[in-house]
């Protein structure tokens, strides 16, 4: 089952990216089934919860850089095949099924897709119709190193928190989160993919998710989100000038923060509440 | 940090990132004012008598900055001898006032980390049992600028 989990884990992360590297009608289709299976990873994580084993984020590197979609695909292919394979000795029969439908039809439609040369990893670190000074170009690839990875993370530590927990209130927070975050990944992973510098997040330690004082990480995830705000702020009045609708696009992001500040305070005050009582 | 082609490299693909499924020893390098740290894997080999690096790994809780120090620094360590670690640690230990101060904690943090893995080992041929070693870092992440304004506040 560990492995199993591990292997949907790394599945996921390569479709996901294999939906950043296209620039046609299949970006949908590989985010979608990249949703798909990070819910299976949820599955199998809940799994291992209800059998007792422990278990942990880790997994392997990810090779990604491809010159074409399809040499993505083969291997997104095979790593589907090997957890289909895997699945036949796991104990949740029914779970299996479900899940083993699903990649079938993902195989199926993957192999069908239409190919495609990505540009992905080219590093020219242009955005598209866009002339952006060297201090600018600078600080989007550096903002968008640190938050891709910094998005993958909160993902990793609210699914976690998520899977053990009962509250359904704390369970509500947690899930927005997640979306949240979702969506922040996949805005910065496009920009990324589209400047050339496309990379997946490493690995996360134990030790941020493993979180062992939730009121700690709730004050110091409120200061990481006002933080995160001021460098959208700086962003923002970097790229104004050369692109007025990139500018406001990190100032949407820049207010979307105050949803963060407003959950957590929320989870805060709800945890602090429920200790206390 | 001014992004060239070599950072941007170390940037997409961090080297040596992870742990080791066998290591020997680990060391810890870390920021006391924001929690921020490298943990450095070393499987140590020996090689007429001197023992040196024959493989090793780094995770990290930090910024870009840090994965790209902990993945240049790794890649230049591995297959060293010890006195060439510590000679690796004590130039890069040297550059840090050149550099700006959030670069020089993130730097200062990954050699801190070897040199604390390359004590831990040390420490462990005569007690097996000996923890793994944390090293502080002394360089600030906040420009002093910054520091200075809260101070005055």
């Amino acid at each position: 089952m560990k492995t199993v989990m591990i292997k949907t884990h790394e599945a996921w992360l390569e479709m996901l990216m294999a939906g950043f590297m296209s620039r046609t009608e299949n970006k949908q289709v590989l985010f979608d089934f990249s949703d798909i299976l990070f819910r299976h990873f949820t599955w199998l994580e809940n799994e291992l919860i209800e059998l007792g084993e422990s278990y942990s984020y880790d997994r392997d590197t990810i090779p990604v850089k491809v010159e074409r979609l399809s040499d993505l695909l083969n291997n997104i292919i095979k790593r589907l095949n090997e957890i289909d394979l895997q699945l036949l000795s796991s104990p949740d029969k029914a779970l299996d099924a479900r899940i083993a439908s699903d990649l079938h039809y993902m195989k199926e439609v993957l192999k069908d897709m239409k190919d495609e040369v990505i540009t992905a990893f080219n590093t020219e670190r242009k955005f598209p119709g866009l002339e952006l000074t060297q201090e600018a170009t600078d600080a989007l690839t550096l903002f968008l190193f640190e938050e891709t990875y910094k998005e993958y993370e909160l993902i990793m530590i609210y699914n976690y928190l998520k899977a053990h927990s009962n509250d359904a209130y704390m369970n509500r927070i947690f899930q927005i989160l997640i979306d949240e975050s979702f969506f922040h990944l996949k805005s910065f992973g496009d920009m990324g993919a589209k400047m050339g510098i496309l990379a997946v997040p490493r690995v996360v330690m134990k030790e941020l998710y493993q979180v062992e004082d939730v009121v700690q990480f709730l004050k110091d995830g409120i200061d990481e989100e006002l933080a995160a705000k001021e460098e959208c702020k700086k962003l923002s009045e970097a790229v104004s000038k050369d692109s007025p609708e990139l500018a406001k696009f990190f100032d949407f992001i820049n207010h979307q923060e105050n949803y963060h500040i407003s959950l957590m305070t929320d989870a805060l005050e709800h945890y602090t509440k429920d200790k206390n009582a | 940090m001014n992004v060239d082609a070599q950072l941007m490299e170390h940037m997409m693909n961090p080297k040596n990132y992870g742990t080791l499924e066998r290591s020997d020893a680990q060391g810890i390098g870390k920021n006391p004012e924001n929690g921020e740290k490298v943990v450095i894997y070393l499987r140590v080999g020996t090689d007429e008598d001197q023992p040196y690096i024959d493989d090793i790994a780094f995770q990290a809780i930090g910024c870009t900055t840090t994965v790209v120090a902990g993945s240049m620094l790794t890649e230049e360590a591995k297959g060293l001898n010890f006195n060439g670690v510590r000679n690796l640690i004590e130039a890069t230990m040297k550059l840090l006032e050149r550099l700006p101060p959030e670069d020089a904690a993130c730097s200062e943090m990954v050699a801190l980390a070897l040199g604390a893995a390359i004590d831990t080992y040390e420490k462990r041929l005569d007690d097996s049992d000996y923890p793994v070693i944390t090293y502080k870092i002394v360089n600030s992440c906040v420009p002093k600028e910054e520091n200075k304004d809260e101070e005055i506040k």
